[in-house]
């Protein structure tokens, strides 16, 4: 997308996550269709996490009625309704909205989850702690992972929080709380296969924090280094770890190297379909996109309506006087 | 157990008893629980012995503490439940017991409920009700009184209930709550303790339907919510007058029945607004402005009657004049038929 997206052709708002790629791989591994996965607006990699399709993925990127949100959304609040995957901008909303949806997993008895992505910068808002609250409260199927990759757009977490330790925080409130290394794509593995089966078995929530770190600039594939709020060597540093680089040394060894180059081709052709499909596809009709805010329908039980039921009410009646309460 | 303002109900006719507003907001909320299992009912109180006013008295003990519950003092954590659970198809009853409280929760009704199915391309659906009571009279003072109808009114993908009978707002509600779109529903505290003939069954009334409450020829008398019955009221003294007012009920600002308000203005020719909120940029503006976009021939200029624009003192002697009353509005519509 990096490579495409100055061509000016995608015109919104792209947060990467280039960098971040070790716990939407391991998500992948443990999620199912029908759990709930809400990210951050860096949510390309969340989004294919839940397995919903690339292609649709792209079209969204370009704004084409093909896109999984019919090119209404574009990157920022990605979603794939048919995968329950939800993303979006006001950044709070990516914890509150599967804090719900976990209540209402719970409340029909399944054993489905939510999962919230946040990012270090929802410790910022006070929403983030009544949830907290709610949801232990509740002793609701929710795991909350926040990527920890120190900035909030640009202004790091040192000069945001008075105390940054974010697992300690939500442990406070009643949260299982640990905190691990982010970009060890084998040990979030075996992290999330010990603690999302307790979940589902009505143990109730858990929250990870992961350190990690993104590379291109809060938004667009560029980088910002230019603003000065952070250093290259800083970069470098992470760099150096970098997810798929570890997994790469790990890999070495125990899975042929002509296999994996033939996976990275097999992406790389992929990516390359998904972007030419997405340019022919056409954008959505504009009178359709603005009758869509509402839907203008009821549940099943509403067969007919009422006009008017009783003409009696009339209006000499005196005002109710309230109390205190 | 109901609270002192809401009397027992009496059997009026077969197949309809005589309610209060408090009451059939009351059974509205239990009937939607016996037709959809999804439904649940919460908020600051919601399980108390007084049951907010008398509104979920009862109703707990019927559904039990899953799908009735009491809350932390967590605006914006109970809308964000709402909004989530609302996503994944249940359908969330959030009760608010002053709406100015509500305002913390804004950022979830307006970011994330409102635009929720029209970000997902028109395949997601928001089945919320949010009850919003505005209180009146007894030092309510200026953080218990605000309407701010207009305010939801204004964001796209919400809709505006506001329901000026006992009857109006069982079947009202009914369909807020079955409504696949996000409501927010709001009470007046002052229509509480009035009572109507209510149909035992339930019933749905279709959201932006206005309703004709009675028919008049010289001047359409548009009101909503609390100003139902002071409307009525002014028509009965109108009348008395020789002046025949036609009084459409909105019940819904959002959608709007701007339908009924035209055929009504055509035929009489002469619009007063009556609204329970602050003058500026409220209903009675957008109103007013839509019917002189449509029409070019009214008879006489349309008039408005609101709240001054400015909070609501709690002084009681203050209070009483600070509300429009149906005097106001009498006068209001006297100026419109002697204009022209």
């Amino acid at each position: 997308m990096a490579e495409y997206h100055p061509a000016d052709e995608m015109r919104c708002p792209m947060h990467f996550c280039v960098g971040q790629e070790a716990m939407p791989a391991a998500l992948a591994q443990v999620l199912r269709r029908d759990d709930v996965l809400m990210s951050h607006y860096r949510s390309h990699g969340y989004y294919l996490a839940k397995g919903a399709p690339l292609d649709a993925m792209v079209a969204e990127f370009y704004g084409k009625q093909t896109g999984s949100n019919s090119g209404i959304a574009g990157s920022m609040e990605l979603g794939s309704h048919d995968y329950n995957f939800y993303s979006g901008a006001i950044v709070a909303g990516s914890l509150f909205i599967p804090f719900g949806a976990a209540f209402a997993q719970k409340y029909r008895r399944l054993d489905d989850m939510s999962v919230s992505v946040i990012g270090d910068g929802v410790f910022d808002e006070g929403i983030t702690y009544e949830v907290f609250n709610l949801v232990a409260l509740h002793h609701l199927p929710m795991l909350i992972i926040c990527e920890n990759n120190k900035y909030a757009a640009h202004t790091s977490i040192e000069r945001r929080q008075a105390q940054p330790k974010l697992a300690e925080r939500a442990r406070v409130f009643g949260l299982p709380s640990e905190q691990l290394d982010g970009n060890d794509c084998e040990l979030l593995v075996r992290t999330l296969e010990r603690v999302v089966p307790a979940i589902r078995a009505g143990k109730g929530p858990h929250f990870i924090e992961i350190e990690t770190y993104r590379y291109c600039g809060h938004v667009g594939p560029g980088d910002d280094e230019g603003m000065g709020y952070r250093d290259a060597a800083e970069i470098q540093r992470w760099k150096a770890r970098d997810p798929i680089i570890v997994m790469r040394k790990r890999l070495d060894g125990v899975v042929d190297r002509g296999e994996l180059e033939r996976i990275e081709r097999e992406v790389e052709a992929e990516v390359h379909d998904a972007i030419a499909s997405a340019k022919l596809a056409g954008f959505a009709d504009i009178r359709k996109v603005i009758s869509s805010n509402w839907s203008g329908e009821y549940a099943n039980v509403v067969t007919r309506f009422t006009h008017s039921v009783t003409p009696s009410f009339g209006g000499g009646q005196s005002e109710a006087r309230p109390g205190p309460f | 157990m109901l609270t002192r303002e809401s009397t027992v109900a009496e059997k009026a006719s077969a197949g309809s008893t005589r309610l209060s507003f408090a009451q059939s907001v009351n059974v509205a909320q239990r009937q939607a629980m016996e037709l959809d299992p999804g439904v649940f009912v919460y908020g600051i109180g919601a399980d108390g012995k007084a049951g907010i006013f008398g509104t979920t008295a009862g109703l707990v003990e019927r559904f039990g503490p899953q799908r009735v519950f009491d809350t932390p003092i967590a605006e914006g954590g109970l809308a964000a439940l709402a909004a989530g659970a609302g996503s994944a198809g249940l359908r969330p009853v959030l009760v608010h017991q002053r709406l100015d409280f509500m305002l913390y929760s804004i950022d979830q009704i307006v970011n994330w409920m409102a635009p929720w199915r029209f970000m997902s391309g028109g395949r997601a659906k928001m089945p919320v009700t949010i009850r919003a009571i505005i209180g009146k009279g007894w030092g309510q003072g200026p953080q218990h009184t605000k309407s701010l109808h207009a305010w939801f009114a204004h964001v796209p993908g919400l809709q505006v209930v506001m329901p000026g009978s006992p009857a109006d707002a069982k079947g009202l509600l009914l369909s807020s709550i079955m409504s696949d779109d996000p409501t927010v529903f709001i009470e007046g505290r002052s229509l509480f303790t009035m009572q109507e003939d209510v149909p035992d069954e339930p019933y749905f009334i279709r959201l932006g339907e206005a309703l004709v409450r009675r028919p008049g020829k010289d001047v359409t008398l548009v009101t909503m919510g609390s100003m139902v019955p002071v409307s009525l009221q002014a028509a009965d003294a109108l009348s008395k007058a020789g002046i025949d007012a036609e009084v459409v009920d909105l019940r819904c600002l959002m959608p709007l029945d701007v339908a009924s308000i035209i055929r009504s203005v055509k035929k009489t020719g002469r619009l007063v607004v009556a609204e329970p909120g602050w003058r500026m940029y409220g209903a009675a503006a957008e109103i007013i402005a839509t019917v002189v976009e449509t029409l070019h021939d009214m008879r006489s200029r349309p008039r408005r009657v609101a709240w001054p624009q400015s909070a609501v003192p709690t002084s009681s002697k203050l209070e009483e004049q600070f509300y429009p009353t149906s005097d106001d509005i009498v006068a209001a519509c006297r100026a419109s038929v002697t204009e022209s």
